[in-house]
């Protein structure tokens, strides 16, 4: 498992590559699970720094940009000025409070999408009559810019805490209904036949077969669910709110603060960037059988 | 033929009552000729019986529709109520691990129940490993485990080695015949090994567009030699059977 994780990072670095490709030129560190990622980490540094360079060199150069008044800071905070601003922030607390808000609105929205999206899935996967109810309108729906619903939503549900949520749930949960629909429909009827041979009663069959053979796919749902969910909640918060780091920028924008604007944006990408590693990291966890080679020596003979 | 099976039946039902029979099975797919055709058979308790026969002549059909697994649309056809098949593909689930597989078989299994059927089947060692990681011989050993965990009455192998290399095969023959031993369940063993019929089975069955074309007693002490001349006539006999001249 712990080696894993260096087949996911960005894995530019054909040195590092060719390293793990070719372990037997190293037994001494095949033996000991726990030398082989650190030999592997130093190998990986210099690589990661060419990588990392020509961002490094951007921002420099936007900061000189700057300084030098080639840009005019109203327009375009510099990175030193971002950073002091959001430093200040979170200082007095607005930040936290904010990103606090923002926070629960995207983990209820996804609660809420992830509930749905599975028992919509299991009944529309695992029944004739839940399938022609349920996957239809949901085939077509689909097809509808959930964005384009906001206004509706807000004159719906008013401006509180439930449109934003209710919109965030509602583009999240077809991701995790169509990916887990399909993961369902393409279980190996074998293994359901086996089920059915020794005795497993549906709801065993369900929990033992059907959902472990689909995580694969709601884990993949998940993924866009959460890309989704911060999309929605985006423009939830920019349209109509009074807190929440989306109306901290709307805010920024009537006293023309380009540089909480920018500290939003960096939250928004930080955000993104957590939780999309967060899934891969439980997509690791949960596959780990769908990686023979960490468990042990692979193929063996009898 | 009808002699056969009068002679069988007459047996069975004089010792005790049969583990497996069936009457009068007909099976058709839409409109084509019937893949079982008026078919009759009877497997007494703990007996070992081959079922051979070309492909498509609806070997496998008979065994799915004595698992459960296919409707009975005619005739009739009774089973103990605890029987456990396994496949030529292993079938295990790949997201549990090997003991976690066995266990599953059987509703109050305890993981020192799943442990002792993988030592039977010498399989211990792996019993924590992921299904992908093992080899074709060892996924099968496990899908014997978890078969037998259930302590069917009548057990049903539909090629269960023939996707195995031929070591690996002799040797899987060989544990089938000690587990056999010692589980004393009925067993139906669909092959196209004539020697592997010969060596496990009291009974060869072959079958033919749907009906049993011969059912024939293998009357040879165990553990069996190929060398033997009865083993050798018989051999030739079922391979005649089979269409196929020596
Ligand atoms: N589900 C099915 N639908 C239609 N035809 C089938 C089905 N299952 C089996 N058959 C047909 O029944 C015949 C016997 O199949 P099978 O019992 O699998 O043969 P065997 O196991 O002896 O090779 C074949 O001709 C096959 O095409
Ligand atoms: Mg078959």
């Amino acid at each position: 498992m712990s080696g894993a994780s260096f087949h996911n990072a960005p894995p530019l670095l054909p040195r590092d590559k060719a390293s793990l490709a070719a372990p037997p030129a190293h037994p001494r560190h095949q033996k000991t699970g726990t030398r082989g990622p650190i030999h592997r980490i130093r190998w990986s540094v210099l690589p990661a720094l060419g990588r990392y360079a020509s961002p490094v060199i951007l921002v420099l150069l936007w900061q000189a940009a700057c300084s030098t008044g080639l840009i005019s800071t109203r327009l375009f905070a510099s990175p030193l000025q971002i950073l002091a601003t959001g430093w200040g922030l979170a200082q007095d607390g607005t930040l936290q409070a904010n990103l606090g808000v923002s926070l629960l609105r995207a983990a209820s929205g996804l609660a809420l999408a992830l509930a749905t999206g599975i028992s919509l899935a299991l009944i529309a996967a695992l029944s004739r009559i839940g399938e022609n109810v349920i996957d239809a309108p949901i085939q077509i729906l689909r097809t509808l810019p959930v964005l384009a619903l906001a206004p509706l939503f807000i004159l719906w549900f008013g401006i509180g805490e439930l449109p934003k949520v209710l919109l965030v749930a509602l583009g999240a949960t077809f991701p995790v209904y169509l990916n887990l629909h399909k993961g369902i429909r393409a279980i190996d009827p074998k293994l359901l036949e086996m089920a059915h041979t020794i005795g497993l009663s549906r709801w065993q069959r369900i929990r033992n077969v059907i959902l472990p053979g689909a995580l694969p796919d709601l884990l993949v749902g998940t993924r866009l669910a959460v890309s989704i969910a911060w999309l929605m909640l985006v423009v939830a918060e920019q349209i109509n709110a009074s807190s929440g780091i989306g109306h901290m920028m709307m805010d920024a924008q009537d006293f023309l603060r380009t540089d909480i604007i920018f500290v939003g944006l960096a939250i928004y990408g930080l955000l993104g960037l957590i939780s999309d590693q967060g899934v891969r990291i439980l997509e690791r966890r949960a596959l780990v059988w769908r990686q023979p080679s960490a468990q042990g020596r692979g193929q063996n003979h009898d | 033929m009808t002699e056969t099976l009068s002679h069988n039946k007459e047996t069975y039902q004089n010792t005790s009552q049969p583990a497996v029979r069936v009457r009068g099975l007909s099976r058709r797919f839409g409109n084509n000729p019937p893949v079982l055709h008026g078919l009759d058979l009877t497997i007494a308790p703990g007996e070992f019986v081959a079922l051979l026969g070309h492909s498509g002549s609806g070997k496998s059909t008979l065994l799915r529709t004595l698992a459960g697994l296919d409707p009975v649309t005619e005739g009739e056809v009774s089973t103990p109520d605890e029987i456990s098949v396994v496949f030529q593909e292993s079938r295990l689930l790949p997201w549990k691990t090997v003991w976690e597989n066995v266990a599953l078989a059987q509703q109050s299994a305890t993981r020192a129940q799943a442990t002792r059927l993988l030592d039977e089947v010498g399989l211990a060692h792996r019993q924590d490993a992921w299904p992908l990681t093992l080899s074709g011989g060892e996924a099968q050993r496990a899908a014997l485990a978890r078969a037998l965990i259930r302590e069917p009455a009548f057990l049903m192998l539909d090629e269960p080695f023939a996707a195995l290399d031929a070591l690996t095969r002799l040797r899987m023959q060989a544990l089938v015949a000690t587990l056999w031993q010692r589980h004393h369940s009925a067993v139906l063993l669909v092959t196209h090994d004539v020697d592997e019929a010969l060596t496990l089975a009291d009974r060869a069955i072959v079958l033919d567009k749907g009906r049993i074309r011969l059912d024939m007693p293998i009357p040879l002490e165990r553990p069996r030699r190929h060398a033997d001349p009865v083993f050798e006539r018989l051999r030739t006999q079922l391979l005649e059977e089979l269409g196929v001249h020596t």
